[in-house]
């Protein structure tokens, strides 16, 4: 039995209606909306907290979906598609029904995926029990594998940035032995539990953006269709063969969000291609077609579901979101993992509930007032970006219950995400990397003390061999994925130049 | 080879060593991959040419102005408070973002005597009012009603 009253819903409305907002805002993301409202969370407990955190998720994704059909730039990452085909349908006067097409598909992604994290998270939790510090480090190892086989054409490079994070992660004091390494005397006090995940998250996502728009020189570019002028209207019938396609996109969209650091990009472009290759209309995709748009946004919201199962089944965030609600997690004392739901079957409720209801307030804060939340996208960024800035500084400050150096630290990797961009290494598999690595290495000094140092316990347990299996399985795919993906790319300029 | 020596009092120190060989590991094969490119597509490994650290077009001053005025935020928030600070930040960050070479405009919509009619007077204006009320609010919101400590 879960509490749930008027706070409960309050914040779920709250959270979607604002992650909306966000969303719909090009250069304003999902990850952005949690990281920045994390702070309200400390006046209330977990269970509220969630209502407020998953309703940003959720409505957070589903925003994208407003600019990419109606300006065809995407809101977030993960509405990369949702333009190709919402876009040209909203010229020819269709954009209401487009987007109350795209929300319907979000509501049925979302609660696809919900469903496979109730059915999968559990057993995934139960084998992950069973795991010794060995299991827990190679895990580890996969997750920072598998960003390496998803990062294409720049493999090498996903995994550089990944153990870079994982290096700036181990800066403080060693919990073993409570010996400081790798900190300057003078910042002993402010670097002694190394640095703060709240604040480091804010710079990476909040700052780095404000810091892109204010190069990019805070232009507005939201001209775009007109949604009084309606040629043809939504139904319900429009989604009339599209159920192998919905459930495709939603199960799409729920695997990529199961893969750490892959994000919400890589679902909707993963589910369109996908879409278009079984489709028997391929050469209606791009020019106003239905099932580009289901595809894309079914996928997109698939995510939500799929990106909590590796994090609430063995600790490993599937993407930049999730990897902020470690950090909402990680500030109520919470340990997520293995002995979550065994531990807190309470949490793990919650959980299911909000995002049932968040998604379906989604759908109903959506669906019918379209025409008015549409308007969003016309809120000028330099109105909106200083107050986040405001709100990323209080984030910050108050993630240690008032410090300054946090907000230096915000600004430190502000910058440094802002350096990231500009040499093209990716900031999500370093953000996963600084969140796994002191796992990463607990685990590693845990499994080798009991044996001397010695690095065969690694190779000695059954367990142990799939793992490894699954890990040279995702290096030999990355190879061959960069290969191929690297001849097409030469094939292709040879055609252009031929 | 296959050992490595655990002793608890240098334990801290046993991990970090290995990830640093790592990343150096894979900073060699990012060169040597770039290098064997290079050689194959007739390109300089370093192309001064084509080496830029910002785009055309990048706005330089918003971009430094917002670095430069987080510093002086930061510095004002110890000195004078949250509240006055971050009044007089937003408003600075509003007109910053907003386009500080408009403000030319403001003295001769004044000396027109209808200010209100040229669009940078009145978004200064309204950054003003804006910037007083939203401070406020998150700081009333954040350290009032919530009880989370502000500067």
């Amino acid at each position: 039995m879960i509490d749930f009253g008027f706070i409960h819903m309050l914040m779920a409305f709250v959270g979607v209606v604002v992650g909306i907002v966000f969303g719909a805002l090009p250069g304003m993301t999902a990850t952005m909306a949690i990281a920045v409202f994390l702070p309200l969370t400390y006046a209330y407990d977990l269970h509220v907290s969630l209502f407020l955190l998953l309703g940003l998720y959720v409505g957070g994704i589903s925003g994208g979906l407003i600019p990419a059909i109606l300006v065809n730039i995407p809101g977030t990452p993960s509405s990369i598609c949702t333009g190709f085909d919402g876009y040209p349908m909203a010229k020819r006067g269709e954009a209401t029904r487009a987007l109350r097409i795209g929300i319907t598909a979000s509501l049925f992604g979302g609660l696809f995926s919900l469903l496979l994290l109730f059915l999968f998270t559990p057993p995934l939790a139960r084998v992950a029990l069973s795991f010794s510090s060995v299991e827990k480090f190679l895990i580890i190892l996969f997750a920072l594998s598998i960003i390496a086989a998803l990062s294409k054409g720049n493999m090498v490079t996903g995994v550089f940035a990944g153990f870079l994070g994982v290096f700036f992660s181990l800066i403080g004091q060693f919990a073993d032995n409570n010996r400081m390494r790798m900190v300057p005397d003078f910042l002993s006090v402010d670097l002694r539990n190394g640095f703060q995940l709240l604040p480091v998250l804010i710079g990476l996502f909040a700052l780095v953006q404000i810091l892109q728009e204010a190069e990019g020189g805070m232009r507005d570019d939201a001209v775009g269709a007109d949604l009084s002028r309606e040629v043809k209207g939504f139904r319900f019938s429009d989604f009339k063969g599209q159920v192998v396609n919905l459930f495709r996109s939603a199960f799409i969209g729920t695997f990529v969000g199961i893969l750490p650091g892959v994000g919400g990009s890589a679902a909707s472009l993963l589910s369109y291609s996908q879409a278009k290759n079984f489709s028997r209309r391929p050469e209606q995709y791009g020019t106003g077609c239905v099932d580009g748009l289901i595809a894309s946004e079914a996928a997109n919201n698939g995510l939500t579901g799929g990106a909590l199962i590796p994090l609430l089944s063995l600790g490993i965030p599937g993407d930049s979101t999730t990897a902020v609600l470690v950090g909402a997690f990680m500030l109520q004392g919470v340990q997520v993992g293995p002995l979550f739901i065994t531990n807190n079957l309470d949490l793990w409720h919650v959980i299911l509930s909000a995002l049932l209801l968040c998604n379906f307030l989604m759908f109903f804060v959506m669906f019918y007032p379209i025409k008015y939340i549409a308007s969003v996208i016309k809120l000028p960024k330099y109105r909106i970006f200083p107050v986040i800035m405001l709100l990323c500084v209080v984030g910050a400050y108050s993630s240690r219950n008032g410090n300054m150096f946090d907000v230096w630290t915000m600004l430190f990797f502000g910058v440094l995400g802002y350096v990231f961009v500009k040499i093209k290494l990716p900031v999500v598999p370093f953000l996963i990397g600084f969140i796994l690595g002191k796992d990463l290495e607990k685990y590693f000094v845990d499994s080798i003390k009991g044996v001397g140092g010695s690095l065969s316990v690694f190779f000695t347990r059954p367990m142990g061999w799939v793992i490894w299996g699954l890990i040279v399985a995702s290096i030999a795919w990355s190879v061959y994925d960069s290969r191929r993906t690297a001849r097409r790319a030469a094939a292709g300029n040879g055609g252009a130049q031929a | 080879m296959f050992r490595v020596t655990y002793r608890p009092s240098t334990s801290h120190w046993l991990f970090p060593p290995i990830i640093l060989g790592i990343l150096a590991l894979l900073l060699a094969v990012m060169i040597v991959q770039r290098a064997i490119e290079c050689r194959r597509t007739g390109r300089p490994f370093i192309n001064r040419e084509k080496m830029r650290v910002f785009e055309p077009g990048c706005d330089k001053l918003k971009l430094f102005g917002s670095v430069a005025l987080f510093v002086l935020y930061i510095y004002a928030m110890e000195a004078v408070g949250f509240l006055t600070a971050s009044i007089a930040a937003v408003f600075l960050y509003s007109v910053l973002f907003f386009g500080v070479e408009r403000l030319k405009e403001i003295p001769a919509a004044i000396a027109s005597g209808r200010p209100w009619s040229n669009g940078a007077f009145r978004s200064v204006c309204v950054s003003l009012l804006l910037s007083v009320l939203f401070s406020t609010s998150v700081w009333y919101l954040f350290a009032r009603v919530f009880k989370i400590t502000l500067p």
